[in-house]
C-alpha cells in the first residue's frame, strides 16, 4: 500500500533505555515518534500518533508527503534545525514538553532544539548545563527575543506608549550587555510556546471580521505584502507575521539562524504544505473513537479540512464545535467496557455544554470588556472562543485574560519556607501621561511577557496575546503561551481563578475531557 | 503625500466646572458609577441621579448601538428621560449616550445579584449565551461601496464618546470613507477634528481635554493612509475652542469631519 510505502521513518525509542538525565524530567508514557531534520521518508495522508490522552489524527489533505528533501523538513540554517523541529506532527503540529525532554534524553542535549539562540535561556548561558534551557525543559518555552522599540512593517522604529524596566532578570538575558534591554542593539526577550503549524486556513482565513481596520481598536490592519490584502492578525502570539510567508522567512532566518533568505520555491513549498494538513484528537482514551460514523462532526482532523473558516460558530446550524445533541445520554448495559466508553462520551458532551452555555462574569479582560460588551459581562466560553472548528477570535484575536499581567499570572510563592525560584522574567511597564490610562491596569503594569505590545507599541495591548486554536491539545501540552498551565485540568483551574466562576469538580472535570477530545 | 495642518484660533472656552444654562426638564446628564443589576437572563446597567435609579443599557453584544459602560470607572450618562416601564428596577433613558470616562475608580464597583422582581418582562435582543445565529443589532455592518459612485465630493462624520478617540465602533464608520475615497479615486481629502463640552443637569459644564481635536484629526488622517488610502492629498484642521453645549446634543460635537474630494 502506498501510504505504507512512504510511512515517515522516526526515531523510536523505549523509555525504560533512557536513564533521566535530570530528576525533574520524566520521561513519558509511551512511544514517540520524532522526526529529526533532513531524514528521508515521508507522511501518511493519514497519520495517527498516540498520546497520554488517546490518539492524535494527522490528515495531509493533499495526499502523502514525501519529507525527502522538503524544505519543511530539510535543515535550512546554520543550527541544523528545521520547521519540522519545533512542528512534529506527534505533537500537532506543536512540540510538546514530552518531546522536548525526551530530545534532551535521546540526544544528551544535543538537539538543534536546544540551539543556543533560542533553546537556552539565553545564548551566553553554558549550553550543556540542563538548567541553562530550563525554560524549554520545564514549561516548553523558547526564548523570542523583539527589538526595543518596536518596528513596523518598513522597519521604522515606533514611539511606544509606554516605557520598559526590567524587575525580575532570572535568565540573565534581559540586562544582558549583549542581548539586553540596554545593549547595542536593544532586544527584549520573552518565552513562548510554539503553535501549531496546521489547520492554517483557520487563522489565516480573509472572512468575517477581517477588514482595513483591526474590529477591537480601529487601527488599521496589517495587510499581506504579497497580496496586499487586510488580514485576520491572527499569526503567533502577537501577530506580527501578517502571513505564513512572512512567518517562514522570520522563522528562518531567527530560530533556524539562516543566512539568506529563503527562495520562492522554498517558500512555496512550506505554504503549501502547512496549508494542508489539519491534526485534532481522534481517540479519546475514555470515550474511544471520536470519529465513528453517526458521531458528533467536531472531532478528527477530517472535520477540520471540510469546516467554513472563518466564520462564528452560529449556534444553530454551525455552532462552534459541532455536537448536535449527540452524547448526551448514552446506553448503559451492554458492557463494562461500552459503559466506560459512554461514560467518557458522556462526559465530553456535558464538556461542550459547560462551553458553550455555562455564563460567568468577565471582567477586566482587554479587548474584550473594552469592546462594547461592557465590564463585567456575563457570558460564557464561546464568547471569545467563537470561530467555528477552532474556537478561536475570528480576527485580531489578541485579549489579556491575566496569563502573563499580573496579578493573575502564575508567579512562584515566594516565602521563606520554598525554594521555588521565579522562572520567567518581569517587567514593569509604565504608560505615559499623555495617554488615556489602560483601563483596567491602569499606568504601572506589571508583566511576564508584554505580548502584542511589544509590536504595536500600545499600553492598552500589554500582556495581550493571540488566543490559539483549540485542536490537538492533548498532543501538546503545556498550554498558554507561557507554558503556565501544565496539563488542561490547569487551564480550567486557571479560568476557574481568574473569573472566579466556582465551577464544580463535575464542570471541570467535563471541560478538560471536552478540550482534550478536541 | 503630505499633512497640511493649521491651528485655528481658540475661541473663548468653557471651563470646567462653570455654571450655565441649564438641559430641559426631561433631559438627564450626569457623572455617576455605572451598576450592574444581574438578571436571570443578562444584566442591566444602571446609574444613580439625584435619588433616582435609571437605565441606561443592557447587555447584548458589541452590534448594539449602546454599549455597557465598565465598573471601575464613572460613566457620563446623556439620556433622555421616558415615561415608559422601568426596566431592572430604573427610569428608561432614551436616546442614551454613555461615556465611559478614562479615568480609573475603584469605587464604581457595585454588582447586584438576580432578584425576581427586577427580571426582564421581555426577551432580550442577545442572550447570554450561544446568540441562535444573529447579532442582536445589525448598525455595524460595514456597508458595502457603491459598485461604481459619482466622483462627486462627499462628506461624512465620525462621532466620539466624551474624551474618546478612535476605539471599536470606529471601523465600521472609517471603512466607507477608505471605500469611497478609493473608489473615486479621490484626490483630496479634508479632516477637520472637533471637541466638545457636555453640559450636565446640575449646570456644570465638563470640557474634553484640550487638543483632543488635534488628536482626533490627526489620528484619522494616520489610519486612513495607514489602511492605503496614500494617493490623496491630505489637509488636516482642528477647531480647538469647544461650542458651549446646550445639554441636549452636546455629543455631536465631538467628531470628525471628513469631506473626500475627487
Amino acid at each position: 500500500m502506498l501510504l505504507c510505502a512512504v510511512a515517515v521513518q522516526v526515531v523510536a525509542a523505549e523509555d525504560d533505555v533512557l536513564a533521566p538525565p535530570h530528576a525533574l524530567y520524566p520521561a513519558p508514557k509511551f512511544t514517540l515518534r520524532w522526526i529529526n531534520p533532513g531524514e528521508t521518508g515521508g507522511l501518511a495522508a493519514d497519520g495517527s500518533y498516540d498520546n497520554n490522552q488517546g490518539q492524535l489524527g494527522v490528515l495531509n489533505a493533499a495526499g502523502a508527503v514525501t519529507a525527502t528533501g522538503h524544505p519543511f523538513f530539510a535543515p535550512l540554517g546554520t543550527n541544523g534545525r528545521a520547521c519540522v523541529s519545533c512542528h512534529q506532527p506527534q505533537d500537532a503540529m506543536s512540540l510538546s514538553l514530552d518531546s522536548i525532554r525526551r530530545q534532551w534524553q535521546v540526544t544528551q542535549g544535543q538537539d538543534p532544539i536546544f540551539a543556543a539562540v533560542d533553546g537556552a535561556n539565553c545564548p551566553h548561558l553554558p549550553q550543556q548545563d540542563p538548567a541553562s534551557h530550563s525554560l524549554l525543559l520545564d514549561r516548553g518555552l523558547f526564548r523570542v527575543f523583539l527589538p526595543w522599540p518596536p518596528r513596523d512593517a518598513a522597519g521604522k522604529a515606533i514611539e511606544p506608549e509606554f516605557g520598559i524596566e526590567v524587575v525580575r532578570d532570572p535568565t540573565g538575558c534581559n540586562l544582558h550587555a549583549q542581548y539586553g534591554l540596554h545593549s547595542a542593539q536593544p532586544m527584549v526577550s520573552v518565552y513562548r510556546r510554539p503553535r501549531p503549524a496546521a489547520n492554517l486556513k483557520y487563522p489565516t482565513h480573509q472572512n468575517f471580521g477581517v477588514s482595513s481596520f483591526i474590529g477591537k481598536n480601529g487601527l488599521p490592519t496589517a495587510r499581506d505584502p504579497q497580496t496586499g490584502k487586510p488580514t485576520s492578525m491572527n499569526l503567533m502570539a502577537d501577530a506580527r507575521p501578517p502571513s505564513l510567508r512572512a512567518q517562514a522567512a522570520d522563522a528562518a532566518a531567527t530560530h533556524l539562524q539562516r543566512i539568506a533568505p529563503l527562495s520562492k520555491a522554498q517558500l512555496d513549498a512550506i505554504v503549501a504544505f502547512e496549508g494542508q494538513v489539519y491534526v485534532a484528537q481522534q481517540i479519546d482514551r475514555h470515550a474511544g473513537s471520536l470519529i465513528e460514523a453517526n458521531g458528533p462532526t467536531a472531532f478528527g482532523p477530517r472535520a477540520l479540512l471540510k469546516g467554513e473558516a472563518g466564520v462564528l460558530g452560529n449556534n444553530t446550524s454551525r455552532w462552534v464545535f459541532p455536537m448536535e445533541g449527540k452524547w448526551t445520554t448514552l446506553p448503559r448495559g451492554a458492557s463494562a467496557a461500552q459503559d466506560a466508553r459512554n461514560a467518557g462520551r458522556e462526559s465530553i458532551a456535558r464538556g461542550h455544554d459547560v462551553f458553550m452555555f455555562r455564563t460567568f462574569w468577565i471582567r477586566d479582560s482587554m479587548h474584550l470588556n473594552s469592546v462594547g460588551l461592557g465590564n463585567p459581562t456575563k457570558r460564557t466560553c464561546a464568547t471569545c472562543h467563537g470561530m467555528h472548528m477552532t474556537g478561536m477570535d475570528t480576527a485580531n484575536g489578541w485579549m489579556d485574560i491575566g496569563s502573563t499581567n499580573l496579578p493573575w499570572a502564575r508567579e512562584a510563592p515566594l516565602n521563606p519556607w520554598t525554594t521555588q525560584k521565579p522562572e520567567l522574567p518581569l517587567f514593569k511597564l509604565t504608560c505615559r501621561n499623555d495617554i488615556a490610562p489602560h483601563p483596567f491596569l491602569g499606568r504601572v503594569i506589571y508583566t511576564q511577557d508584554p505580548g502584542r505590545a511589544l509590536i504595536s507599541g500600545r499600553c492598552n495591548d500589554i500582556g495581550t496575546i493571540v488566543m490559539q486554536q483549540l485542536r490537538g491539545l492533548s498532543a501538546r501540552a503545556p498550554y498558554f503561551s507561557n507554558g503556565s498551565a501544565h496539563s488542561l485540568r490547569d487551564v480550567v483551574d486557571f479560568y476557574d481563578r481568574r473569573y472566579n466562576i466556582g465551577y464544580s469538580e463535575q464542570e471541570k472535570q467535563d471541560l478538560a475531557n471536552f478540550l482534550g477530545a478536541l | 503625500m503630505s499633512l497640511q495642518r493649521s491651528i485655528t484660533l481658540s475661541l473663548a472656552c468653557v471651563s470646567g466646572g462653570a455654571v450655565a444654562a441649564m438641559p430641559d426638564s426631561v433631559q438627564r446628564n450626569f457623572v455617576a458609577c455605572p451598576i450592574v443589576r444581574d438578571t436571570a437572563s443578562v444584566p442591566c446597567w444602571l446609574a444613580e441621579y439625584e435619588g433616582e435609579l435609571y437605565f441606561l443599557t443592557l447587555q447584548t453584544d458589541v452590534s448594539a448601538p449602546v454599549n455597557p459602560p465598565m465598573l471601575g470607572h464613572k460613566v457620563l450618562v446623556e439620556g433622555r428621560r421616558t415615561d415608559k416601564p422601568r426596566i431592572c428596577g430604573g427610569i428608561v433613558l432614551e436616546p442614551v449616550r454613555l461615556s465611559v470616562l478614562p479615568a480609573l475608580d475603584a469605587n464604581c464597583n457595585q454588582l447586584l445579584p438576580a432578584e425576581a422582581q427586577y427580571n426582564l418582562t421581555f426577551e432580550p435582543p442577545r442572550p447570554p449565551g450561544p446568540s441562535k445565529g444573529r447579532l442582536a443589532f445589525n448598525t455595524l455592518d460595514v456597508q458595502q461601496a457603491e459598485v461604481a459612485p459619482q466622483r462627486v465630493e462627499k462628506h461624512f462624520s465620525i462621532g466620539y464618546d466624551f474624551e474618546g478617540r478612535v476605539g471599536f465602533k470606529h471601523p465600521a464608520l472609517l471603512q466607507p470613507v477608505l471605500d469611497y475615497a478609493l473608489a473615486i479615486k479621490a484626490t483630496s481629502i479634508n479632516i477637520e477634528g472637533h471637541r466638545g463640552a457636555a453640559l450636565l443637569s446640575d449646570g456644570t459644564i465638563l470640557n474634553e481635554s484640550p487638543k483632543l481635536a488635534q488628536q482626533r484629526a490627526q489620528q484619522v488622517a494616520e489610519l486612513l493612509q495607514g489602511a492605503g488610502l496614500i494617493g490623496p492629498r491630505y489637509t488636516v484642521r482642528w477647531i480647538d475652542a469647544a461650542p458651549a453645549p446646550n445639554g441636549s446634543d452636546d455629543s455631536a460635537q465631538r467628531r470628525v469631519d471628513i469631506t473626500i474630494k475627487p
